[in-house]
């Protein structure tokens, strides 16, 4: 994992005193609100529908033992015993006072960790591939690139105040688990035909109230021109992005509006005018992130241990947990083991301080100490043995956390909704539950397989809805709630955004309607078909008729 | 919204966050703040109205309260008009912390 240098650690900790001066002079009235507000959004500090939330940094999704159990005593000393996994794999945290928010940065930072960049109008907090360094499906370790990012970004004074805020995501991998075409930019480390490795730079993708998927705007970007060809990019947004309406600010609107060749090549213009050897970094800078990153010492064991062979036939439970939450590990006898945080009962994403310790704990003893957050709202213990399988599911089991549905139709992101957020407009964790409480029955949960149900409480749409297999909008007119469906949204390699089926239901009615979809899905599907797979096939028609009659 | 600047219909509530803990709060009859909706003061005379704009200023700039507003008062349920309004009075339908209280409370 990367560790602070000298340079880091100065940087938050100047920030950390540099906010509580802040708070002091807020306080005092030295400074008003309207002054104030842009200092604590800088800092993750939001104020929302009850009360004020700090959403902390978790750069790429990376976190150690050490960081998850800090991360609790924050929950205990601060909060109210728990935190929330988001869609950006940061954690945040509902209840904080002001007063404390200080006491809580010093204590982040005194574990490497922060709130730079989870709010305002900058390059937010850079997202990954949850498996990176695990998956053997990766051309090389994604973090690093990223890490290189969070560096140039952090701060940078040109990119303080864009005209939006601005999403970057990386992958190495052609299967996309970070999202990277709903991004502003999705960076996909790829080989050309030389076997060199580069860059596919992707832009103008996003969700929020225009959902568009993201373009090619370099097939192959060589490594060594990432950051300027980046900061020319950003350049032109900085200068032709909108900032006459917040809601058309974002990169996708410019490059909707300008044409991506134009745009192309706008940011060629402006390549060609900058001193890439300015802005690139060193090959041995390069080189000492990338050491941070080379990951632990694995052990060489062969793949067929006898007892978890053993408890794979005697086992159930673990057999299906294992069937649906474990992944191939690059290392023979390693696997890649996820954690829903899908419990029925408990909004998607949250996890209680408790928990939090018993993965601390769990990392430290079967995965080296890493731990890791997914845009799903899951966690992951990256590398764990085979043959320790067995006890981390029963570590799990006692946590409830060993639940077998990662994917499956429970597995749902859902924004925190009106129970929360100052922007929604109707709720989604209590509709999130209601969907889990019907489809609980984990034989039903595998019938019906690979199935992404996401939900957001308004239009912008951080539940992600617009790319859910069956994604729910939930909205609200004359003071009731009520609930549009898409279908055919797709997070993946294939990112698609979804088709809306026609007029919303009320909440009452919402969970009845998924689940005629769903039925009429395991109808008509052939082998080996997904929903999504059938929704491709047989088009909107047959799936509204379910939905709203013939 | 946001705005202290009263622009509604029918009886009015004042609301705010206070600025240290962050949690909601209405003004009373007392023109003190209270986390209860029930306690709040609701009325459509323009001169208390125009009173509770001054106290709301006055805590504003005395730092105790940030972000006040006007809300609309249904008058037949004595509940917020807006259905956003509604569930800052409630409080979240759902919250892991009552999950959590309950575990405590039965251990």
């Amino acid at each position: 994992m990367y560790r602070y240098d000298e340079f880091d650690h100065d940087i938050v900790q100047s920030r950390v005193k540099q906010f509580r001066g802040q708070v002091e002079r807020r306080l005092s009235g030295a400074i008003s609100e309207n002054e104030f507000k842009p200092l604590r959004l800088m800092n993750g500090l939001y104020l929302q529908l009850h009360a004020y939330m700090l959403r902390v940094a978790v750069p790429y999704g990376t976190l150690n033992a050490k960081q998850m159990r800090q991360l609790a005593m924050i929950a205990d000393k601060y909060d109210r015993g728990y935190g929330h996994i988001t869609t950006r794999q940061n954690i945040q945290f509902n209840w904080p006072e002001l007063m404390d928010v200080p006491d809580i940065l010093q204590d982040l930072a005194d574990v490497e960790m922060h709130a730079f960049q989870t709010s305002g109008n900058c390059i937010r907090n850079v997202t990954s591939d949850p498996y990176a360094g695990a998956t053997d499906e990766e051309i090389e370790d994604p973090r690093p690139t990223a890490e290189l990012l969070r560096q140039w970004s952090t701060m940078h004074p040109e990119f303080t105040y864009l005209p939006r805020k601005f999403k970057i995501a990386v992958t190495a991998s052609k299967t996309d688990r970070a999202v990277i075409r709903a991004h502003d930019i999705g960076l996909e480390i790829v080989r050309n035909e030389k076997g060199e490795i580069g860059y596919h730079v992707i832009v103008g993708g996003g969700l929020g109230r225009t959902p568009i998927i993201g373009v090619t705007l370099r097939a192959f970007l060589p490594r060594a021109e990432l950051l300027p060809f980046l900061e020319a990019t950003m350049r032109v947004y900085n200068r032709s992005g909108r900032r006459d309406n917040k809601y058309k600010a974002r990169i996708k609107i410019l490059v909707q509006e300008t044409g991506i060749e134009t745009f192309s090549k706008q940011v060629e213009a402006e390549y060609a005018r900058l001193v890439p050897s300015e802005i690139a970094v060193t090959e041995a800078e390069v080189k000492r992130i990338t050491d941070y990153f080379k990951g632990p010492d694995f052990e060489i064991i062969n793949d067929g241990d006898v007892a978890y062979q053993a408890a794979l036939e005697t086992d159930k439970d673990f057999a299906f947990w294992v069937d649906n939450n474990v992944a191939a590990h690059k290392v023979s006898g390693y696997a890649i083991a996820n954690i829903s945080l899908k419990v029925s009962g408990r909004a998607p994403g949250d996890i209680a301080s408790g928990q939090m310790r018993a993965i601390a704990d769990l990392a430290d003893a079967y995965s080296f100490g890493e731990i890791r957050t997914t845009h799903q709202q899951n966690l992951i213990l990256p590398h764990v043995k085979k043959s320790d399988l067995p006890a981390l599911f029963q570590g799990l089991k006692s946590e409830n956390l060993a639940g077998g549905n990662i994917g499956l139709i429970t597995d749902i992101i859902c924004c925190p909704g009106m129970d929360f957020c100052a922007l929604a407009t109707a709720r989604s964790i209590p509709l999130s539950q209601a969907i889990t409480e019907r489809f609980d029955d984990p034989v039903r949960q595998r019938a019906i397989g690979d199935m992404q149900i996401k939900i957001s409480g308004c239009i912008n749409a951080c539940g992600h809805h617009h790319v859910g297999h069956i994604g729910i909008l939930g909205l609200e007119k004359a003071g009731v709630e009520f609930y549009q469906i898409k279908i055919g949204g797709d997070a993946s390699e294939d990112a698609a955004i979804g088709d809306v089926t026609g007029p919303g239901f009320s909440y009452d009615e919402t969970v009845d309607a998924i689940e005629r979809l769903v039925d009429y899905y395991i109808g008509i599907k052939c082998e080996g078909e997904r929903f999504i797979d059938s929704y491709r096939r047989l088009g909107m028609t047959p799936f509204k008729e379910v939905l709203y009659g013939g | 919204m946001s705005t202290l600047k009263h622009k509604g219909k029918g009886p009015q509530s004042l609301t705010a966050n206070l600025l240290r803990e962050g949690l909601n709060v209405w003004l009373t009859p007392e023109f003190e703040w209270s986390h209860d909706f029930n306690e709040a003061l609701l009325s459509e005379d323009s001169d208390i109205i125009e009173k509770m704009q001054a106290i709301g200023g006055r805590d504003s700039d005395a730092n105790l309260v940030v972000g006040v507003y006007f809300i609309d008062v249904d008058i037949e349920t004595g509940l917020p008009a807006r259905y956003r309004e509604r569930f800052r009075v409630n409080g979240p339908s759902y919250d892991t912390a009552f999950e959590l209280k309950n575990t405590e409370r039965k251990e």
